[in-house]
């Protein structure tokens, strides 16, 4: 049995197939990328959970903050954790500064492996940043210790697609 | 009549020119803002942008090809949005709105924007490129209405602090004082701090052990001192025989009684700080005499028992913008020294300098940059040897008696992107690397290049911390990026790495060589095309320093977890204008942190295992201390000083004070009783400024540099 899930885990890293199971990924969502002078315009920070039936994405979440109205949210993929890059799917975004997050997509196996490998990742747009307001990359789920709380090891997410050494 | 108000307002030649300029369509600002405008800019933005708006060190050039570059295709709101939330640099939105309005006009002026009949309000969405060419102001026409400027920032002083006197202040003596010798430096006495991370390997470990686990709850605040203001600092007070040297902005050193804050003598040498850095991270002892490298790149010496100058001498012109920061070492009575802000295309290169303590005569230089035809020349992509910049010592080195060998790490080349500096992929040597030298002669024995084709203002110029394991001697450093590196300290080779923060700059680490892959968008990144860089350019790890405490094999690394989309902008290659500021950076928290910037991780220096971690809003500004009673120190961004146990991570103690908690912590014993120290301070570059713009909910005033002692109560 043991085996099995191994080969049946080691198909789906290589392969980008879908699995029996269902896989949770998280996202927290965080001003895009800004400069002291955007930044009163790029507020905000929101949740996004993710949950992986077979190759079916269903996305929920919620945002708050932002300086203007919410006009579009994403998904998206870059080529690494952390790097923006082309949009995959529209979802849904309550149309206010505070709101909701929802959608169900169907992903390619190429956008399976994009996601495992932690390059997907949330957008939500406003009106005063067309461009992108929030994101967060969804990734395994990962609870905070809390501020001056200690954890054995590295404590930092698995690096998913990028080799230590 | 005529004559005098012409005179008077000669020195705004450059103002009416630019005011009066119409070569393009009429700019969205009035003649009356651009005058007030330039009156602004020469009291707020001149020193360190420059008179001539070229800019340097960190600040970017406002005037001319170079500001087209970054800003050309930019709005003009974009760039008053830009300069009112940001600037006065460490000082955002402190002026009034319409003096910020003016500001840009006469920024725009000077860029051969006209003036035209509505006055600027900030919001206006025309291209910068539109209006302006950056070709400079028109001719200079008469200008009834022009304002006379103030004497230039270079020569005025400091508006906070010290007020215009400099010298020999306060004249003192210090009693009964033990000239500093080559075996005190080797073998330090416990209760003293002698050099800037206390013994020559680097450490920033105190063997006092009266403050343990069990006690350190009771620390208590004993003294503090308010330091000068005015510039970046974030020093490390140096202790010898109960007497703490102390150096501030404006390179005023103060020698105070260590147990009681007395003054005991002050040396204002000056100049008044007139750039974004304002203090030399730690001075030197070394005989009778404290060393003092200056932010103008100067070396002084100075009697440690009266402060009077001894000798001076100059490391470089710091009129072209060098400095000294990064403090000084000293072996067998010589005085080695880096040297920083070489990053103007110019025949000069940056270079390590060694100088007789006694006399101030320089010895040796060991330039940082291999120029063509030299080994390592082939490394530039056959760039002219002007065009090589970067390579900085902007941390002070350390020192292996055994092998009698001096390590130090360089800065990045300048500029930040390859593909502006146009050196493809090529090693850029010796910039971002590991430089071991003979202190005696300068003479190179190895070297080690970290990050060939470093692209994205990642340094590895931070400390270079020695350590022992067995019959291994090795050298560990951790840079930006923050990759935690092991090299053999004898030969130069890699041993070993380990990632101490998420980073997703490096696809793979060779093995063997230690010889990192970029990704591949960043290898192929174009001027002026974004990519992303996690960390970004205030690390990983960065000037706060890592701490080695040898009771647990541990290595104690502030860490910072934020990342940036730069872009490399276009630079015209001609000798003059400032290098490193060919870029710009957008910042965004790092993926899996849910916006925690900081990050304090323990490593074990022989597995090079994670021991623990933890994370929290505000960022470390400290080096790290640890001591011989099982504690360390740290404070943060958020005016919060704590200790920890070294062993866990655990917090044991804080306390907080009264603005950002910067600098380098020590331990020092006098009459038995062990006190620690730690500076509150201002500036702090990358650390400080990425974090003020993505931190949201954190707040610490804006002056305050000062220093806190703790001790237990007296029994």
């Amino acid at each position: 049995m043991r085996g099995s899930l191994l080969i049946n885990l080691a198909l789906v890293l290589v392969s980008g197939t879908a699995t029996a199971w269902a896989e949770d990924f998280a996202a927290y969502l965080a001003p895009a990328p800004v400069t002291d002078g955007t930044r009163a315009v790029i507020t905000g920070q929101g949740r996004a959970e993710v949950r992986l039936d077979g190759n079916q994405l269903t996305i929920s979440g919620s945002f708050h903050g932002l300086a203007s109205n919410a006009s579009a949210a994403e998904l998206r993929s870059g080529n690494g954790i952390g790097v923006p890059g082309d949009k995959l799917f529209d979802i849904t975004a309550s149309p206010g500064r505070d709101g909701g997050l929802s959608g169900t997509v169907s992903l390619s196996p190429a956008q399976l492996v994009q996601l495992r490998h932690g390059h997907v990742y949330v957008q939500v747009d406003s009106q005063g940043a067309p461009g992108g307001n929030l994101r967060g990359w969804l990734l395994p789920p990962h609870p905070f210790a809390g501020e001056d709380v200690p954890v054995k090891g590295h404590g930092f997410l698995p690096q998913l697609d990028v080799p230590q050494k | 009549m005529r004559k005098a108000i012409l005179a008077a307002t000669c020195a705004s030649a450059a103002l009416t020119a630019a005011a009066l300029a119409q070569s393009k369509a009429p700019g969205p600002f009035a003649l009356s803002q651009a005058i007030e405008g330039q009156a602004a800019y020469q009291g707020a933005c001149s020193a360190c942008h420059g008179k001539d708006m070229k800019g340097a060190g960190e600040a970017p050039a406002l005037a001319g090809s170079n500001f087209m570059g970054a800003w050309g295709n930019r709005s003009v709101a974009d760039l008053y949005n830009m300069v009112k939330a940001s600037m006065p640099y460490g000082n955002g939105n402190s002026l009034d709105a319409a003096t910020y309005r003016g500001i840009i006009a006469y920024v725009l002026a000077q860029n051969g924007a006209g003036f035209g009949p509505t006055p600027l309000t900030g919001t206006e969405a025309v291209k910068i490129s539109a209006i302006a060419d950056g070709k400079g102001p028109a001719q200079m026409e008469s200008i009834p209405h022009a304002v006379p400027s103030p004497p230039p920032a270079a020569e005025r002083p400091a508006t906070a602090y010290p007020p215009g006197r400099f010298g020999l202040i306060v004249p003192g003596e210090v009693k009964e004082y033990r000239p500093v010798t080559d075996a005190m430096l080797t073998h330090p006495a416990d209760g003293d701090w002698l050099m800037y991370r206390r013994n020559y390997q680097g450490w920033s470990h105190s063997p006092l052990k009266a403050v343990n686990t069990a006690n350190v709850k009771d620390l208590q605040l004993v003294w503090s001192w308010a330091m000068n203001d005015g510039g970046a600092s974030e020093v490390t007070p140096i202790i010898h025989d109960g007497v703490m040297f102390l150096s501030n902005t404006a390179n005023t050193v103060q020698a105070l009684n260590a147990a009681t804050g007395e003054l005991i003598w002050e040396n204002r040498i000056g100049p008044a700080p007139t750039r974004a850095y304002g203090a030399t991270r730690s001075l030197a002892l070394y005989g009778d005499k404290v060393f003092v490298p200056t932010t103008d790149a100067k070396l002084y010496a100075l009697d440690a028992r009266t402060g009077k100058i001894v000798w001076q001498t100059r490391i470089e012109d710091g009129r072209e913008g060098y400095s000294n920061t990064g403090g000084a070492i000293v072996v067998h009575g010589k005085v080695l020294v880096g040297l920083t802000y070489c990053n103007r295309y110019e025949e000069k290169h940056c270079f390590i300098s060694a100088y007789d303590a006694n006399t101030g005569k320089v010895l040796w230089r060991f330039r940082t940059v291999a120029l063509k035809g030299e080994p390592g020349g082939d490394s530039w992509n056959g760039l002219p040897d002007e065009f090589r910049q970067g390579a900085e010592t902007w941390i002070a080195g350390t020192y292996d008696p055994e092998t009698n060998t001096t390590y130090w790490g360089t800065a990045q080349a300048k500029p930040w992107t390859r593909a502006t500096r146009g050196t493809a992929g090529g090693a850029d040597l010796y910039a971002n690397a590991t430089l071991a030298l003979d202190p005696d002669t300068g003479k190179l024995k190895w070297f080690y290049s970290h990050a060939p084709g470093e692209s994205l203002d990642l340094d590895e110029v931070f400390e270079r911390v020695l350590v022992d394991h067995g019959g291994q001697k090795d050298l560990l450093t951790v840079g930006k990026v923050g990759v935690l590196w092991k090299l053999d300290r004898v030969t130069g080779k890699y041993k070993d790495s380990a990632q101490t923060v998420f980073q997703n700059v490096y696809t793979s680490i060779d093995p063997r060589t230690g010889i990192p892959t970029y990704r591949q968008d960043i290898q192929d990144a174009k001027v002026g095309e974004w990519v992303s860089s996690c960390p970004g350019p205030a690390g990983g790890h960065d000037w706060p320093a890592t701490s080695y405490d040898p009771d647990t094999d541990l290595m104690l690394i502030p860490l910072h977890q934020s990342c940036v989309l730069m872009r490399g902008n276009p630079l015209e290659k001609k000798i003059g204008p400032a290098a490193t500021n060919a870029g710009s950076q957008q910042l965004f928290e790092m993926p899996g942190t849910d916006g925690n910037l900081g990050r304090l991780a323990a490593y074990n220096t022989r597995t090079m295992k994670a021991a623990w971690s933890l994370q929290q809003k505000a960022p470390f500004l400290t080096g790290v201390l640890t001591t011989g009673g099982g504690v360390a120190f740290v404070g943060d961004f958020d005016r919060r000083f704590r200790a920890i146990e070294t062993r866990t991570g655990r917090t044991l103690w804080k306390t907080r004070l009264t603005t950002s908690v910067q600098g380098h912590v020590v331990s020092y014993e006098v009459n038995g009783r062990q006190y620690i120290a730690v500076e509150t301070g201002l500036g702090g570059g990358s650390p400080v400024a990425k974090p003020t713009t993505l931190l949201r909910d954190v707040h610490h005033p804006g002056n305050g540099n000062a220093i806190f002692v703790f001790a237990l109560p007296e029994k």
